[in-house]
Formats: C-alpha cells, structure tokens, sequence
C-alpha cells in the first residue's frame, strides 16, 4: 500500500483513518452503552461485568494462539479440535490415572505440544498450506480423540473404556477453581500479557510480523523463517492446551467436542482486533478487544431474551464485518 | 498468394514517466522473417505489445493492407491476423488440459456460438492436422503439464497457426531453449515462412541467431527506430550492436580510487539447481567492486541468489578469506556476513509494513537485544546514525517503510547490512526506479564500502552503470560466464558483444 500524505485531505484522511483504527474500541462502547440504556443496571454491573468477563476468557486464550499463528501470517483451523482431544487427555490423566492437578497440567500441555508437530510436519515438510493442511488434522483430531476416549466424554464417575474404575471418583476444588472468577480472568489476562510482551518486545515476536509482511523479505534478510514458523507454532500449542484445560475445568468434565464451537469466534476476535490501534497485523491487545467486544453482544443480547440457537448467526455477523474490513480496504497488487 | 502488409505510422506509447515509443515507424510484409533487436529498455516488447492488442493506450494509426486499423484489444489483433508468442509460455497455456485442448483453445472460446457439447473427436483431429502441417511430433492427447518448455513453445505456435495467422510475433522464444531445441524451432519457422507464407518477427538479444534465419532486422533504441536493414553475408554481429547503442553513454559520475588488496571473496565453478547459473568460477578482491554485467534474464539475479542461498546451488564452491564457506539458506549467508540488496526492492528488500528503525535492525536484531527483549532505544539510536549517514529523508526513524521514496528505501535496505557489519556486499540492480540523484547517492554508498575494505559484487544491465561504478567485469550471458574484462580497457560495446552471446575471437584468452 502506497500512500503520500496529501495536505488538503489531510484532515478528512486522519479523522477517518482515526476512526478506522479505533472501530472495534468504538463498536464496544456503542454496544455496552446501548445494553445500559436497554437493560440498565441488570447490564452495567459489577457481577455482570464479572459474568462478561469470565464468558470471553476462553473465547480470548483460544484467540490468543491464533494471533501467534497469524503474525506470521500462518492459519490454524485446527486448534479447537485439538484442544477437545487436550482436555480428554487432561481430564483423563486426573480422573482414570490419578495424577496430581500439576502433573495432568504439564502432561496436557506437552501431550499438545507433541502432537501439534503433526501440523507442523505437514505445513513446514510436505508444505501444504496451513489452511488445508489444518483442515484435514481437524478430522484427525476429532476421530482419534473419541477413539482414546472410547466414544464418550470424560467426567466424574464414569469408568475406562476398557471397563476398569477410574483412579477418582471426583473433582477436587482446585480443579475446579481453574475455570471460575476470578482464576480464569487471571489466566485470560495472564496469556494476553505474555503474548504481547513476547510479540511486542522480543526480537522473535519482531521477527515474526515481518514474516508475516513479506516472507520473501524476510527470508532475504536472513531470518531463519522454518525455524520461527516452528516457534510460532509451539508456543501456539501452549496456549492451545491452556485453554483446553480452562474449558475442562469450566465445564467440569471434557465434554465431547468440547472446545470445537470456540474457533468461529476466536477467528472473529483476531480479525477485529487486526485493525485496533493502527497494528493493520494480529495482536494481542486487538485480539482482547475483539473478544470483549463477541462476549457483549452475547451477554447482551441473551438479557434481551433473544433465542440462543440465533447467536452463532451474531458471533458469524461480527466476524464477517472484521473480515470486511481487513480485506475491503486492500488494494489490488 | 495474397501478399499482407502491417504498417505502423507515428505510434507512440507512454507510461507513467517514460515515453516507451516515440513516433515509431515500422513495416512487416507476409513471407519474411524479420528481427527486431535493441537494448533493454528499447521499447521492442512495448511495440509487439501493441501490434498484439495488449497495449491498448498507444497513439498514432495502424494500416492492414492500407487500412486503416485499431488494434485496442487482444481480439481485434488476432481479427487482423496478427498472434504472438510469449517469452513466458507457461502464462498461456493451461497446464492440466491436454495439447489437443491447448491448440484449439481460441476455437473452442470463440467459434463455439451456441453450440453446448465439445466435439472431442473434432477437436483431436483439427490439432492433430496442425501439428502435422508444422511437422510437429507431439500426442495430442498428452497434458501440457507434462510437454518440455520446447515443447510448449510448439504447441503455443501451433495455436497461433490454427486461428487465421498472418503475423507471428515471437518474443525471445529462444532465450530458455538449449542448442539442439533452438535447431529446431529454427527448422519450425522456415517451415512456416514456407509453407504458411506468414510473417514473423523475431524479438531477441541473441544477435548470431538473427544472423542465421533472418532476412532483414529493425534496431530500436530508447523507443525509436534507428533503421531497417537488411541481412546479408557480410552482416557482422559487431554491426549490429552498433546500431542498438549508437552513441555512448556519459555518466556523471566519477569513482574515487580505492586501494585493491587481496582476494578475499572466491567463487568456484558455481552451478544452480535447475540450471539457471552454469559453472560460474569469480573472485572479488579487498576495496574492489567487481561488476555483473549482461542482458535481463543472462542469469545475474540467480547468480546472486545463489551465492546468497536463496537459490539451491547444485556444484561449486564458495570461499571467503581462504576459508570455504556452508551456505544453504540466507540466515546462513548472513552469518557469514555476506549481504544481498535484492532486485525486486519492494518485495524482497525492505519489509513495507514495518518502521524504518526496525528495517534498519531487521538483519541484527541481536546486537539490540537484551536477552532475547528488543532495547528500543538501541536501535532509535542505530536508526538515527544511518538515517544521518545515508541521507536517509524520512520524518522520523518510526515512520513506515512503504511511505519513503524508492531511493531511501533503497538506502534503507543497505543501510540494513551496514548494521549488521557484513563484509562482502551483493547488489543486485540497485538503481532500478530510482531517480538519478539517488542513484548518484547510492553509488557513493558503493564507492564508501568499498572503500572500508568490503568486496563488492555489483550486477546490472545497465552498462553506463558498470563502466562507472566497477573495477573489473564479468559478463554473463545464458546463466555464464563469456568473458572477464578490466573496467579501464573497455567499453559499452565490447560488453554488448559478450552480452548477447558473441564469442572472444580465437587465439585470444
């Protein structure tokens, strides 16, 4: 994009480019102060407050790890199912083999981690690209998670596929602490932190972004862009897992396809975010603007007794306004 | 049979900025193979373009036998007969359909009318009957994906012949063919003029092909015809080329002596993956700057490419301070501390989106770096003293890239290597769509590193450059190496006649 800065339309330039830049900032106020003035305190409380917040953190981590994919211009379609598969192995460490909350943590994470290196393999080695190569590990994940799980969920009382009893009988309540107020607000703002301080202030965060402005560029420069790809990806996983395990906590069991419906509005809150601020590239700041800005129209929208079985229809608006404004704008090359 | 004549009178074409054409005239009749020859940049492609309906902007009239003509569209040319040849083949043909599909592709777009069903067996047929009247062995039934490039040069004559031709523009059709396969195209166009009785013009920079299947040629120079003359036995290579470059040039500016010391930087016998640089073998001295020169598309990016492992290299070896070195990939360049100011800038040079301060510390960020966490202020600082160096004219060190001129974007890019503290520096074009007071500004950058001790690799196509800027030359031509020449002891056209494939005269190594 080519620009030379033209004094006479200057001034209408900024105004509109300010606007632009601060379009998901401006849709959020809108929304809470329509809400407010619909729904008065029962929206603009302090619980409720609690209530939004609490509702976007999972929606925020899954989004996170795919702001670390897309920075250097990566896609990942597959992360949710993965995460399902994640939490069944969190779930099922704790309850069927009894291990310590820490060690289920650790072993999820890593169990993540490894397999994520499938996605790798086929984006980096048999260089499909990440959108059909996730598309297809989306199957994968979902026909081996059941496979391990042996067609069910996992949860308290429920015995091995194989019909052994499981090592627990029940959840501790720092199991369940980890997908409560104020737990999983700490966590969601703990990951947006870290990924902004590891995208913003590291030169491998740097690194990245230029990969995602010009690979070739990149690569001429001399920026080992296999290497950074793969790095992108792992910390990716991390995040993958974390939220797997938030959503365990928070629905106390690893639900079947637990985590799969959070990818549309994880996506949605990656492209809203691109533009906040000026970034024009996935950040973690837009990104938890974006997801704040999915929970509100949720929250308020469920308080004005709209149907729930309509809001995937809300959540696919919204994304598809951010798209249009991501790509809308583009010039022809 | 009927004699057709294409005249152009006074066409013009401009771009943004340049005048591509001026006042050209220009004739070509049925039956004669004609050349069209000139330096890059002479406005050859721009006029074919417009003959061939792709430049529909152009000005001046067109006459098909005295009538008056417009050519504005790609149909109307192919209407008036004229078809042309693509250097890049592969841009129009359809790789997963077969060469049956192929040939009759204008047919099966235009002449099926209503008609809904293909008539496969019609098809086979009617391009079977076109490859046997060019004496072309080929199955039609074969995908096109699969042909050699020869091969789909065919095919793409063979459409050409299949809907009415009368003019065949071949733009540099030989340029990626091998010997024998040039033998045969050579064989396929007096086959044509025989039996098809077309005209054919022949766009090319190999000058000793002109000589061996063409009657008459036009030279071009800065978008105007210098003359039209005819080829005899007694036309020499060397005739031609002065009349592509005509008068030489002057360029302003004059190179500070730098004290040349040893060889520092060696390449040894160099040879690509797929060919594209063939058995390169080139030293560059400490302080010198060892220019490339050669035509668009002798090999002088790839060769840089490969030296920098942007390109897989198959043979050959790369030597620095007598020390040989592993590089697979640009990082691994880098850390050797050899630089790459790419051709295509703006796609491979400077990072648009980013700020000028992070481009300036994009190739080491390390040393701005406190573990792993960017020192902001290190590299503001760093930004600043480049920006000074350079002359750099940007606002602030944080404005975006892709709002700077292309000169200081250029700077930008070398400024980039010059934090990183390389040693060995490889320019490829650098002055492309850069105005000339940049261009003088980069090429004292040039003089300066040099001047520090570095070894500079510098490939153009511009002569005038290469004479200025140089102390030694290679000329590359066909993706090799045709002759080592001293700056000093030569000219502009002793580096034309190795650049369009012309051989040293014997007994003189």
């Amino acid at each position: 994009m080519e620009r030379t800065i033209d004094s006479q339309n200057f001034n209408s330039r900024t105004v509109f480019q300010f606007l632009l830049n601060w379009a998901a900032v401006l849709a959020l106020l809108v929304c809470v102060l329509i809400f407010t003035t619909m729904l008065g305190k029962a929206f603009f409380s302090g619980p409720n407050l609690v209530n939004i917040l609490r509702s976007m953190a999972i929606t925020t981590i899954f989004a996170i790890a795919a702001t670390v994919t897309m920075a250097p211009d990566g896609f990942d379609m597959s992360s949710c199912t993965l995460a399902s598969f994640s939490a069944y192995i969190f779930v099922s460490m704790y309850l069927w083999y009894g291990m310590s909350l820490g060690m289920a943590i650790i072993v999820c994470i890593l169990f993540t981690m490894v397999f994520y290196l499938v996605t790798l393999f086929l984006i980096l080695v048999c260089k499909i690209p990440d959108m059909l190569a996730t598309c297809a590990l989306m199957f994968i994940h979902q026909g081996l998670g059941l496979w391990y799980t042996g067609g069910g969920a996992v949860s308290a009382g429920m015995s091995l596929p194989n019909g052994n009893p499981p090592a627990r009988r029940g959840l501790s309540d720092a199991f369940m602490s980890i997908g409560q107020a104020p737990m999983i607000i700490i966590i969601m703002l703990a990951c947006v932190a870290v990924a902004h301080v590891f995208l913003t202030y590291t030169k491998h965060g740097r690194y990245l972004y230029a990969m995602g402005g010009n690979r070739t560029a990149a690569k001429l420069s001399g920026i080992n862009v296999t290497k950074y790809r793969f790095l992108a990806g792992m910390i990716t996983a991390i995040f993958i897992a974390i939220g797997a395990i938030v959503v365990a906590s928070r629905n106390t069991a690893a639900q079947i396809v637990g985590c799969d419906n959070y990818l549309m509005p994880s996506l949605a809150a990656v492209f809203v975010g691109l533009s906040v601020g000026g970034a024009k590239k996935p950040n973690a700041f837009g990104t938890l603007i974006g997801a704040g800005l999915v929970s509100v129209l949720e929250n308020g929208l469920m308080m004005c007794s709209v149907p729930y079985y309509i809001l995937p229809a809300v959540k696919g608006a919204v994304l598809t306004l951010a798209l249009i404004a991501a790509y809308a704008s583009k010039k022809e090359y | 049979m009927e004699r057709y004549t294409l005249e152009c009178q006074h066409v013009s074409m401009s771009f943004p900025g340049v005048k591509a054409l001026n006042n050209v005239d220009f004739t070509v009749r049925t039956g004669e193979i004609h050349a069209l020859v000139g330096a890059n940049g002479a406005g050859k492609s721009t006029l074919m373009k417009v003959l061939a309906g792709a430049n529909p902007g152009y000005t001046g009239d067109l006459f098909l036998n005295g009538k008056k003509i417009s050519i504005r569209n790609p149909f109307a040319a192919k209407h008036a007969g004229v078809q042309i040849v693509f250097q890049e083949v592969d841009t129009a043909l359809i790789p997963s359909l077969s060469v049956a599909e192929n040939i009759m592709l204008n047919d099966m777009i235009m002449n099926m009318g209503h008609q809904q069903l293909v008539h496969w067996s019609r098809i086979r047929s009617e391009a079977q009957k076109v490859l046997d009247r060019l004496n072309i062995q080929l199955d039609v039934r074969k995908k096109v994906a699969d042909l050699s490039l020869a091969q789909k040069q065919m095919v793409l004559i063979a459409r050409a012949i299949q809907s009415s031709c009368k003019f065949l523009l071949l733009d540099e059709p030989t340029a990626p063919l091998s010997d024998n396969e040039t033998k045969d195209l050579f064989n396929l166009v007096l086959t044509l003029k025989r039996t098809e009785d077309i005209a054919i013009i022949f766009i090319t920079h190999r000058i000793y092909e002109v000589l061996k299947i063409c009657e008459s040629y036009t030279a071009m120079r800065n978008g105007e015809i210098v003359g039209n003359f005819p080829i005899t036995n007694d036309t020499s290579v060397k005739e031609i080329v002065e009349q592509m470059l005509g008068r030489s040039f002057e360029e302003s500016f004059s190179k500070t002596p730098v004290e040349i010391g040893e060889k520092v930087f060696e390449v040894n016998h160099l040879t690509e993956k797929e060919n594209k640089v063939r058995d390169v073998s080139l030293y560059v001295r400490k302080g010198e700057v060892v220019g490339i020169a050669g035509l668009v598309g002798a090999g002088k990016s790839e060769l840089c490419k490969t030296i920098f492992g942007a390109l897989k290299k198959k043979e050959g070896s790369i030597i620095y301070k007598g020390k040989e070195l592993t590089i697979r990939t640009p990082s691994d360049a880098v850390k050797q501390n050899i630089a790459l100011v790419p051709e295509e800038r703006r796609k491979e040079g400077v990072l648009v989106q980013e700020s000028v301060d992070f481009n300036l510390s994009a190739s080491c960020l390390n040393d701005f770096c406190y573990f792993s966490f960017v020192n902001k202020k290190k590299i503001t600082r760093n930004a600043q003293m480049f920006i000074d160096k350079l002359g750099i004219k940007t606002p602030s060190t944080s404005q975006k890239t892709a709002f700077l001129s292309g000169g200081n974007q250029q700077k930008v890019v070398i400024g980039k290597w010059l934090s990183a503290h390389c040693s060995v520096y490889i320019f490829d074009e650098p002055t492309k769509g850069v105005d000339v007071g940049a261009k003088k500004e980069i090429f004292k950058l040039i003089n300066n590193i040099a001047a520090e001790g570095n070894s500079v690799l510098y490939a153009t196509c511009e002569n005038s450059e290469i004479l200025a800027i140089t102390d030694r030359i290679y000329v590359m031509f066909g993706g090799e190496i045709m002759a080592e020449l001293e700056t000093k002891k030569t000219n502009d056209k002793e580096i034309m006649y190795y650049s369009v494939g012309g051989r040293k005269p014997a007994g003189q190594q």
